[in-house]
């Protein structure tokens, strides 16, 4: 079975937009994105298919570079954001 | 004046909300046919709005690019531009009585448009396409010597290539005829409230007035909704679920300098639009003082601010592109406004689905110039009786197509090119021109793949895209709705497919 974690979802959608895998990096939740060759527009499509696959809306003040620079601040995000639907429910 | 509590109705037949251009040319028009009562609501200070920070330029030729006159659609929007400003003449005439400034409200009766090197081919084609239209309407204009325009002394690395008069096209003093225009009103009853509307009040899906920020309603048996950049936010008070085209601030900066010596200009002195904006210009104010504006730059949130980088362009290039000895001139005032700018850069004008509640907005960079019109339109439908423009603005419309994504592609490297070199990129051997179109061109083949729609956006809309999530969020949302499937892109689209238009 599939991992279907938060974190192991945001690293296959990182993975996506990176193509870590194929170039054999082993991705650590603290590595640094923007180091690794994010860009403005990987981010925003990263952003978008985050989105889209955990059908939430982040909130606005988190839509910002500093969210997307790790898989443990995504995680973070996203898991706020994820508990924020579950609240209003 | 009329004192403040006879200000404050707590009905009205029609309930303005917004206090700009829009707002106030609709209530003349409905006061001179004899209309009920109208109250218009917003704040006196209109910060964040667009009509007292315009220059106000009549300019719909002036305006011209080469997108005007490319599709239907386009033309139509164009047409706008034309019908309004045969509306002018009367409009001064029945304003100037009001006029208290001293000055005439036309400050300028027409328009030099110069086309220099700095702004990058875009000028050029634009600069042709003013011609072809000028032409094509059977409107005057001369080709002069740049050396013959009064006031017109740039630096000698932006001398102009070619200049043409426009001997009917200037400008008004927008804040003048804004002043003006409120007095006529109160004169005639109109009641002005000094406050912001927090939301729209409805039953039954049927509006029924206005709800201000210390609580209070205000009844219509109408509301237009005119509030400029706000007007999406207001209408959204009243349902979630109305459809609308999307709406963008454009933020404008724009100075009113008091000229230290020299010619002055007695003409608008302008180039093309250009580089995402609309081109430099100088607007003669009366009385020594000159408009030079203006930036624009699509943002997230919606405010008065003025950016550093847009105190630089507006002051170098004036100097550079228009009069060297601006440097020396005292800044009076500095304006800043948002433009109401849409996603499909069409304007929204029309009924909305709760019955009595109209909107006008969406009209970017020349709704100063069009609110005469619009106003005869929009008193036409509030009366019933037919209107005077297509109704293919309605705001609830699918985004209207103008162009493929690969012309928008093209464009998106055009806009970016006329802005490198405007703003002072030096020639390198290692980033050469087709180096820099590749490099564009990519960035925005890539931004379409990402956002994931077949939409094809104007330069400015993505230029805002590709820097903010947030407008990336909102785009390809509406988008991903509205005619912008996840369907391939057409093959054309392709990076690195050679030079940009
Ligand atoms: C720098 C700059 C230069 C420009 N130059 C030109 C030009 O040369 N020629 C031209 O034709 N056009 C020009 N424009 C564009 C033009 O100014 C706009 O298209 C037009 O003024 C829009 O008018 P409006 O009445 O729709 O909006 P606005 O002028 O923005 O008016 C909306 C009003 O609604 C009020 N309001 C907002 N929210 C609320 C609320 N909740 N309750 C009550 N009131 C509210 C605001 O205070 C504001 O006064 C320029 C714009 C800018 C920014």
């Amino acid at each position: 079975m599939t991992d279907a974690s938060t974190p192991s979802i945001v690293r296959k959608l990182i993975d996506q937009q990176l193509n870590f895998v194929a170039h054999g990096l082993q991705l650590k939740d603290d590595d640094n994105l923007w180091d690794l060759g994010m860009t403005s527009l990987t981010c925003l499509g990263l952003m978008l298919s985050i989105e889209e696959t955990f059908d939430v809306e982040l909130p606005e003040e988190v839509l910002k570079e500093s969210t997307f620079r790790t898989v443990a601040s995504i995680t973070e995000a996203v898991d706020a954001a994820l508990e924020g639907v579950l609240a209003e429910r | 004046m009329v004192s403040e509590s006879a200000e404050r109705p707590q009905q009205a037949e029609l309930v303005i909300v917004g206090n700009g251009a829009l707002g106030l040319f609709l209530a003349q028009e409905l006061t001179e046919r004899g209309a009920g009562s109208i109250a218009i609501v917003g704040p006196s200070t209109s910060e964040t709005g667009a009509s007292r920070a315009a220059g106000a330029m009549l300019g719909c030729f002036g305006e011209t690019t080469t997108e005007s006159l490319r599709t239907d659609a386009s033309r139509v929007r164009f047409e706008l531009g034309v019908a309004a400003h045969d509306r002018w003449p009367a409009v001064l005439d029945g304003l100037e009585e009001f006029s208290r400034t001293g000055r005439p409200l036309l400050s300028a009766p027409d328009t030099h448009v110069v086309l220099n090197s700095i702004g990058g081919e875009l000028d050029t084609v634009n600069y042709q396409a003013i011609r072809a239209a000028l032409d094509e309407y059977d409107k005057p204009w001369q080709e002069v010597d740049p050396h013959d325009i009064p006031g017109f002394n740039p630096r000698l690395d932006t001398r102009s290539l070619s200049t043409m008069h426009l001997p009917t096209e200037g400008a008004v003093d927008a804040r003048g005829v804004m002043e003006a225009l409120e007095r006529k009103l109160r004169a005639a009853g109109v009641s002005f409230v000094d406050a912001t509307v927090s939301r729209l009040v409805s039953s039954d899906d049927v509006v029924t007035g206005v709800e201000l920020e210390d609580g209070r309603v205000i009844e219509g048996q109408n509301v237009v909704v005119a509030a400029g950049i706000q007007s999406e936010a207001l209408v959204r008070t009243v349902s979630e679920d109305i459809d609308l085209v999307p709406t963008f601030p454009g933020l404008g900066f724009a100075m009113i300098a008091r000229r230290s010596g020299g010619d002055p200009f007695r003409s608008v002195v302008r180039t093309p639009n250009r580089g995402f904006a609309c081109g430099l210009h100088v607007v003669p104010q009366g009385g020594g003082l000159e408009y030079y504006g203006a930036t624009n730059r699509l943002v997230d949130t919606i405010s008065g601010v003025t950016w550093m980088a847009d105190v630089r362009f507006l002051a170098q290039y004036s100097m550079q592109q228009l009069d060297e000895r601006a440097a020396s001139h005292e800044v009076l005032r500095w304006l800043s406004g948002n433009r109401p700018v849409t996603l499909d850069g069409f304007p929204l004008i029309g009924w909305l689905p709760p019955a009595g509640l109209y909107l006008m907005t969406g009209t970017y960079r020349d709704g100063f110039h069009c609110a005469p019109l619009l106003a005869e339109h929009v008193a036409n439908e509030l009366q019933g009786k037919p209107g005077i423009i297509d109704p293919m603005f309605s705001p609830t419309r699918e985004p209207i197509a103008t162009r493929t994504v690969e012309w928008s592609i093209n464009e998106y490297v055009e806009h970016n090119l006329a802005a490198w070199f405007e703003t002072g990129a030096e020639a390198a051997p290692q980033m050469t021109t087709p180096q820099l179109t590749e490099y564009y061109r990519t960035r925005c083949v890539q931004l379409y793949d990402q956002l994931n729609i077949d939409y094809a956006l104007g330069p400015d809309i993505l230029w805002y895209t590709q820097g903010s999530l947030r407008g990336a969020r909102r785009v390809s949302r509406y988008l991903r709705k509205h005619g912008g499937t996840s369907t391939p892109r057409p093959e054309t689209a392709r990076v690195g497919s050679g030079d940009a238009r």
